[in-house]
């Protein structure tokens, strides 16, 4: 039989079942007698919700039972199975408020039936939290009471509400497990019609807390699938009727997971799983319920609190230094299917089984997959490690990449910390702070040296070669989207930062990638997508989007801003800003000095000095704020000339920027070392001197186009 | 010649938000200029005072203790702070559930709430006790106890927000608090994602923090200043949710209010060093843009209505 | 429109001579654009670029000053309307009122009174820095000058509120040195109360029925050479004060009429008159919008303490954080003996933190060392805050003073911690939590 033809049969089936009891009970008590399910204002939630028309009493139902009719529509469109899937789930609303008839209480312990509003408002919060991540709803006989026991627990552990129908509820009572609200696990009823009071508590969370009006069918399942995070799971063997229950779940964007064999599958919506023990993880997975984890399991403390603690080689258990030995950390990019979630194994021997005080190899491999997750991401993963790692309790992390040491403590050993649980916290961590990108994590360590050798050398060394490629190659011409920047508002009420991947935030510390993870994970953070599609001036790198950006998250102060020119309408600086760059008239070119540098400058003003008249959010043409690795760049203030400019710099500056800068002067005027021409405090603090001194050098300033 | 005045109405608003029910329901906000410039525009709403009342019971000052004499339950205490000369609504602080104080169980603190709401019959907001955790616990069993009250619950922070949110706003049909640290953008991202959780931006009173005047108070007046204005001339419907400061929390709570008088005999007495604190404070945040202030001593509520009325 | 450095730099010599006190013409350039220098300290300017930059560089308010020697404040010169645009320059000063309706024994009492509120806060003196005489119509004039002359004799700033020309006149004849103030022109007396003020060399205070009438007598005492003014805001109520207050304000800063280009008295004493709540919500409001002189009946420590804590919060650079001394504060009794705990030099993570402490109850020494003012995680970002700058202060300042070695230290910067260690020896370094709230229960936890 097709999908469809099941479906549709199941259909009609229960169909006919509930015309035949809506008839009955009208012979027996008359068209006119009042039906309602107890305590909730919604009438026939899932009628109502669906249709907005209350049913009050049997000569109605029986007149919505021509509604549900219309539809049954038996055309071979995807289309017609849902809507039969709804139609049979609203006659198992009718078959069930039927039960309820002359107040009749039809549901003993345990199981609840129908649930009442307060019910929901109280789950419905939680729901909205997160604090319950999921809603399963078992359906059927589980092959054995020890497989339904071990599903319902896991489900448990996780904090997701588990709702039973049909005889999974013996199986659990026959175990003697507990059951009810306040253990998260309903047991609803025995007949597959009381899966409709589950159903019934997702339309009205919709009604309540997704003000969805009622009739409004459209918005209605869009809530279900987009809010409300069900799933069924239904034990084989499967007959028509509760596929075609399974079809209306299906419809509201409720996955059904199976161990039926031979079920034609539906991705993402109707899966086989004949392994019962995974359900759990094919039921996450098909719905996207990530679990928060709450407690790291490692025999010692983690918190930031620990984050500064040295361990000193008296006091070390074992090290691992990638400066002597092979080492590395990295992050992986993998497709779902390659990892299991939470795996974490340990290649080589432990750390007990390492000398006291001995030097290891170690090389960790992180391995993540998610929908959203980009390889740009890896190393802003990446670089939390030190800070994860750094945060257990006796345990000591400096380094990255290939040249990362760690040092484990005697005390720390001594309580039971071992190398696996570098792979839990990492694991956990990554889980937790990543959660919008990552939605599965596998752990790898090796301490094997042999193995340490081959994942550095062939492994993450290439992995770093290409990212280091990728930056190179970045160019804002490359890049379809820029991003703002607004974490110093707090400071600089309007200053609002471009970030380019050549042109960083001024801070220094917020590069393209960046800001690209941080919009990433907290799509409503300080990072907005900015676009670039309306360029006005190519020139000094002016966009009307980038304009209306600027306007919108400086709210107004600011209406244009220029990407490249230091002159027109040049960026506003915050405060914190690394460098600061401003004209020297007499030059013709500009000075840049930086924050350590607390001497005098040419231009007779002091970083202070400087920092006072062009921070603060304010355009200053001639003046600007800038990072130090912006020097290097080849959009530096670009629309003037570029780098060439640049006539002084505190010695410090020119020596920590002197390898990029002379490379960008090649490549951009085929000046060889160009920073010799440059002038610093040694050679002069006063304009004069300093003229002598690039009229000396013959400094290419001198002789380009008058900067105003 | 004469002056040339120029008039700077805007054209937006600020939402108009009611609490309460029935006669006594009152609005907060709705003005389309900056604080009381009337000369501008009239003004839609004057702004609203609390009193603030506690479930630990009664603060230790004489002026404070005359005031409340007689009553003894948080029913009778209630209902004279809604009597007091000035208030526009009550204002009932559970700080009694911070797990680092008196910790009371939620249970004990509903019980207080519905003691409280059964006795008044004017606007209720009902304030948290600070801990995030314990508010997101709270908070929700105080909506669902509120029913039907219209009430104002503060406050959704951006680590419970969802909780309380979904619960007062979602759940139970009240209004949500949306409290944030004094940064405009703070403030602007908690009202972002509550309404992307559903909360009706017109069902939410921002917080946006405050401090007693001396203490970083500039960091308050700027927030307020530039909340305003991208409300009013950039029609940021994310920013134009009423604001509500809880003053007398604020005020009471610093040196010049609690150093006794032996310590500091040059102050004077310690009642009228906290009206003062609690009065400036409060003036200084109305002319910043608060539209509702929350006050505890009586002679600062009749004051601070005095002037709200004069600038009427 | 303000003109930019670079603008106004094409217009200096362009000889960095230094005559001006800058190293370099571009310094002086961007210093005058910023406000802080004025055009004509440049020698070698030529006229008709100094007459164009004067005028475009001119404030929109004028900086009027009143009061003679240390008594000598500046008032308005105010550019913008919002503190966060930029800082707001002149200080809100408060006046105390005195009036001829009161006895002798009430005026003795009050000017006793006035200087008991004399203390510092964050390195800044708070007193009554001014002190209103008022002058009611038909009172003695022999009785007032006596009066001015008693208050004179306190050495703080006066304003003279009269407007009876020769009262007036017999005033600033005892007073005038100290360059008080005379606010008694209206659209009546003017001519005469101008040349009164202009013979004494003091500063006038303009008032008017309503804000055209007080906008006509300024234009006209403008027109005849006056501009040394202050505008009386007050008016007759509350409501009408703060439109006066708010209006001149807009008018000159945001519209740039001159005429409107002073700062401003608003008589709250007057507004509120025997209602001392009500005078202190009005002085708080008139300090965040726009009076520049704030008169009050009383202004005791009570009323003091908050006002002038918010007089600093308000008048301060938006860009640079309010600092505290660098030292150590003991508190709740502390000794040499008792536990150390330090954070940043920010002035309001300093009351956050001492305000806890303080509640907490137990001895301790809270240490602040230099961190440029920042907050502590913006100071450690910044390196202002580090291993070295903690371990250095306690060296220098600490250890010769101090015999606990117990140091906390903020919980943001738990990474110091193996650092400050290495770098203290003999102290055992303890981590603070994250947020200052939870200060008390961990104070009382680690010394229980």
């Amino acid at each position: 039989m097709t999908l469809f033809e099941t479906v549709f049969s199941g259909n009609d089936a229960v169909y006919g079942l509930t015309e035949g009891a809506i008839n009955a009970a009208i012979e027996q008590h008359g068209a006119d007698k009042a039906i309602s399910f107890p305590n909730t204002a919604y009438s026939l939630p899932c009628y109502y919700a669906v249709t907005g028309v209350k049913v009050g009493t049997l000569g109605e139902l029986k007149e919505a039972l021509g509604v549900v009719k219309t539809l049954m529509t038996r055309e071979m469109r995807t289309h017609d199975i849902f809507m039969s899937g709804v139609a049979t789930a609203l006659c198992a609303e009718f078959i069930e408020v039927l039960k309820y008839i002359d107040g009749a209480a039809p549901y003993e312990e345990p199981c609840y039936g129908h649930l009442a509003d307060a019910v929901i408002r109280e789950l419905g919060v939680p729901l909205v939290t997160g604090d319950i991540p999921g809603v399963a709803v078992i359906l059927g006989k589980a092959p054995t009471t020890e497989d339904a026991v071990a599903l319902v627990k896991s489900y448990q552990a996780q904090g997701i509400l588990v709702t039973l129908v049909g005889d999974v509820i013996d199986q659990l009572a026959e175990a003697g497990m507990k059951t009810g609200a306040n253990v998260r696990v309903i047991p609803l009823g025995k007949d597959v019609t009381a899966v409709i009071h589950v159903v019934s508590v997702a339309l009205r969370a919709a009604l309540i807390f997704g003000n969805i009006t009622p009739g409004d069918a459209g918005s209605l399942m869009k809530y279900t699938m987009e809010r409300v995070p069900a799933f069924v799971n239904a034990f084989a063997p499967l007959n028509d009727v509760i596929v075609a229950c399974g079809a209306g779940a299906i419809a509201l964007g409720f996955p059904v997971i199976t161990n039926q064999e031979g079920v034609s599958e539906v991705p993402k919506s109707l899966i086989v799983q004949t392994d019962v023990s995974k359900f759990n993880a094919t039921s996450l997975e098909a719905r996207d319920i990530k679990i928060k984890i709450t407690n790291i399991d490692i025999p010692v403390a983690f918190a930031s609190a620990f984050e500064g603690e040295i361990i000193r080689r008296g006091d070390m258990q074992v090290e691992f230094d990638g400066s002597r030995v092979d080492c590395a950390e990295l992050v992986q990019t993998v497709d779902a299917s390659e990892i299991e979630d939470h795996k974490i194994t340990v290649v080589g021997p432990e750390a007990d089984e390492m000398e006291l005080g001995s030097k290891n190899s170690i090389a960790y491999v992180v391995k993540v997959a998610g929908k959203n997750m980009q390889p740009d991401f890896e190393p802003v993963i990446e670089r939390k490690f030190h800070n994860y790692i750094n945060c257990i309790e006796g345990v000591y992390h400096t380094g990255q990449r290939d040249m990362q040491r760690i040092r484990i403590s005697k005390d720390a050993f001594n309580a039971g910390f071992r190398i696996k649980h570098i792979g839990e916290v990492l694991y956990a961590s990554v889980k937790n702070e990543f959660d919008a990108v990552v939605d599965k994590c596998e752990v790898v360590i090796y301490t094997d040296p042999a193995e340490c050798t081959r994942i550095r050398h062939e492994v993450a060394i290439p992995t770093f070669d290409k990212r280091d490629d990728r930056l190179k190659s970045l160019t804002d011409e490359s890049v379809d989207v820029y991003y703002s920047c607004i974490l110093c508002q707090a400071f600089s009420p309007s200053h609002v930062c471009v970030v380019t991947p050549e042109r960083l935030g001024l801070c220094g510390a917020v590069s393209w990638l960046d800001a690209k993870a941080t919009n990433e994970l907290d799509p409503n953070g300080p990072c907005q997508v900015i676009t670039k599609e309306r360029p006005i001036d190519e020139r000094i790198g002016e966009y009307e989007d980038v304009n209306e950006a600027v306007q919108k998250f400086s709210q107004g102060a600011l209406q244009d801003v220029s990407l490249y020119s230091i002159m027109e309408k040049p960026m506003t600086s915050c405060g914190c800003f690394e460098c600061i760059c401003g004209i020297e008239p007499f030059s013709n070119g500009v000075v840049i000095t930086n924050r350590e540098y607390a001497g005098m400058t040419p231009l007779g003003m002091t970083f202070p000095e400087l920092a006072s008249m062009t921070g603060g959010g304010v355009q200053t043409p001639g003046f600007m704020g800038h990072g130090k690795h912006f020097i290097g760049s080849k959009k530096f203030m670009k629309a003037e000339g570029g780098i060439e400019r640049i006539v002084w710099m505190p010695k410090e500056l020119k020596d920590t920027v002197a390898e990029r800068v002379n490379a960008t002067a090649k490549e951009l005027y085929g000046i060889d070392n160009f920073t010799d021409m440059i002038g610093d405090e040694t050679i002069a603090t006063d304009p004069e001197t300093l003229v002598a001194f690039l009229t000396e050098k013959n400094h290419p300033a001198l002789s380009m186009e008058p900067m105003m | 010649m004469p002056f040339n005045q120029k008039p700077q109405k805007f054209n937006a608003n600020i939402n108009t938000v009611e609490i309460g029910y029935g006669d006594k329901a009152i609005k907060l906000g709705g003005e389309c200029t900056f604080p009381f410039y009337t000369f501008d525009a009239p003004l839609e709403n004057a702004p609203k005072v609390g009193v603030e009342i506690s479930d630990m019971g009664l603060s230790e000052i004489p002026g404070i203790q005359k005031f409340y004499e007689g009553a003894s339950t948080m029913a009778e205490i209630a209902k004279k702070a809604e009597a007091m000369e000035g208030a526009d609504f009550v204002c009932l602080r559970l700080e009694g559930g911070d797990p680092n104080g008196a910790d009371k169980s939620v249970d004990e603190l509903v019980a207080v709430v519905k003691e409280v709401a059964e006795a008044v019959t004017g606007p209720l907001v009902v304030e948290g006790c600070k801990n995030v955790e314990k508010d997101s616990e709270l908070l929700p069993k105080v909506a669902e106890v509120l029913q039907g009250k219209n009430a104002l619950v503060l406050s959704a922070r951006e680590e419970n927000y969802k909780a309380v949110g979904a619960a007062a706003g979602l759940a139970y049909n009240q209004k949500v608090g949306a409290e944030s640290a004094v940064d405009i953008n703070l403030a602007k991202q908690l009202n972002v994602v509550m309404t992307q959780l559903g909360v009706k931006a017109q069902d939410i009173v921002m917080n946006v923090g405050s401090a007693a005047v001396g203490y970083g108070f500039e960091y308050v007046v700027s927030t307020m200043d530039r909340i305003k204005g991208a409300a009013l001339s950039q029609n940021d419907n994310m920013l134009q949710m009423p604001i509500i400061t809880t003053v007398a929390d604020e005020s009471w709570s610093v040196k010049e209010a609690m150093a006794s008088e032996e310590d500091m005999p040059e102050w004077g007495p310690l009642e009228d060093r906290g009206i003062s604190m609690e009065v400036q404070t409060a003036a200084a945040v109305l002319a910043s843009g608060s539209d509702a202030v929350i006050l505890k001593h009586p002679q600062s509520v009749a004051a601070i209505s005095k002037m709200i009325k004069e600038l009427m | 429109m303000a003109l930019t450095g670079i603008q106004i730099f094409k217009m200096t010599p362009k000889k960095n001579c230094k005559e001006c006190g800058c190293p370099t013409c571009m310094a002086f350039a961007m210093k005058v654009a910023q406000g802080a220098l004025e055009i004509s300290k440049c020698p070698h300017m030529s006229d008709e670029a100094l007459a164009e930059l004067s005028e475009a560089t001119a404030p929109p308010m004028k900086t009027i000053k009143v009061g003679a020697g240390e008594n000598e404040y500046s008032l308005g010169g105010e550019t913008v309307l919002f503190r966060h645009e930029k800082t707001f320059v002149s200080k809100t000063r408060y006046a105390v009122s005195l009036c001829t309706c009161m006895d002798d024994a009430a005026v003795d009492a009050k000017l006793a009174e006035i200087q008991k509120v004399d203390y510092d806060r964050i390195g800044e003196r708070m007193h009554v820095e001014m002190i209103y005489v008022n002058y009611e119509d038909g009172a003695d004039k022999d009785r007032y000058v006596e009066m001015v002359k008693k208050a004179a004799a306190l050495g703080r700033t006066l304003i003279l509120g009269c407007k009876d020309v020769e009262v007036a006149k017999a005033a600033l004849e005892v007073c005038k040195d100290g360059k008080p103030v005379l606010n008694g022109a209206t659209a009546a007396n003017y001519a005469a109360m101008s040349e009164v003020a202009t013979a004494a060399g003091v500063v006038l205070g303009v008032a008017g029925a309503d804000l055209n009438e007080t906008y006509d007598t300024v234009a006209a005492l403008e027109k005849a050479g006056n501009k040394n003014l202050v505008i009386d805001a007050t008016g007759t109520s509350v409501k009408e004060a703060y439109a006066n207050a708010v209006q001149i304000r807009r008018a000159s800063v945001k519209d740039q009429d001159r005429t409107f280009g002073y700062p401003t008295i608003v008589n709250v004493a007057a507004l509120a008159h025997g209602d001392r709540t009500l005078q202190q919500a009005l002085a708080s409001l008139f300090t965040v919008k726009y009076g520049s002189i704030v008169v009050m009946e009383t202004l005791d420590y009570a009323e003091a303490l908050p006002l002038f804590g918010l007089r600093q919060n308000v008048f301060t650079d938006p860009q640079k954080p309010m600092k505290v001394e660098p030292g150590i504060y003991p508190l709740n009794g502390a000794d040499e003996n008792s536990i150390c705990l330090t954070t940043v030099d920010f002035a309001l993570t300093y009351f956050v933190v001492s305000g806890e402490l303080e509640r907490s109850g137990v001895p301790c020494n809270l240490i602040i060392s230099d961190a440029g003012g920042l907050s502590v995680l913006t100071a450690w970002a910044a390196g202002k805050l580090s291993s070295t700058s903690v371990a250095n202060y306690i060296q220098e300042n600490v250890e010769g003073k101090v015999k606990s070695r117990k140091l906390v230290i903020p919980g943001k910067v738990a990474v110091l911690k193996g650092d400050i260690e290495a770098k203290l020896p003999g102290w055992e370094i303890i981590v603070a939590p994250l947020e200052a709230v939870q200060l008390v229960k961990f104070l009382k936890d680690l010394t229980a």
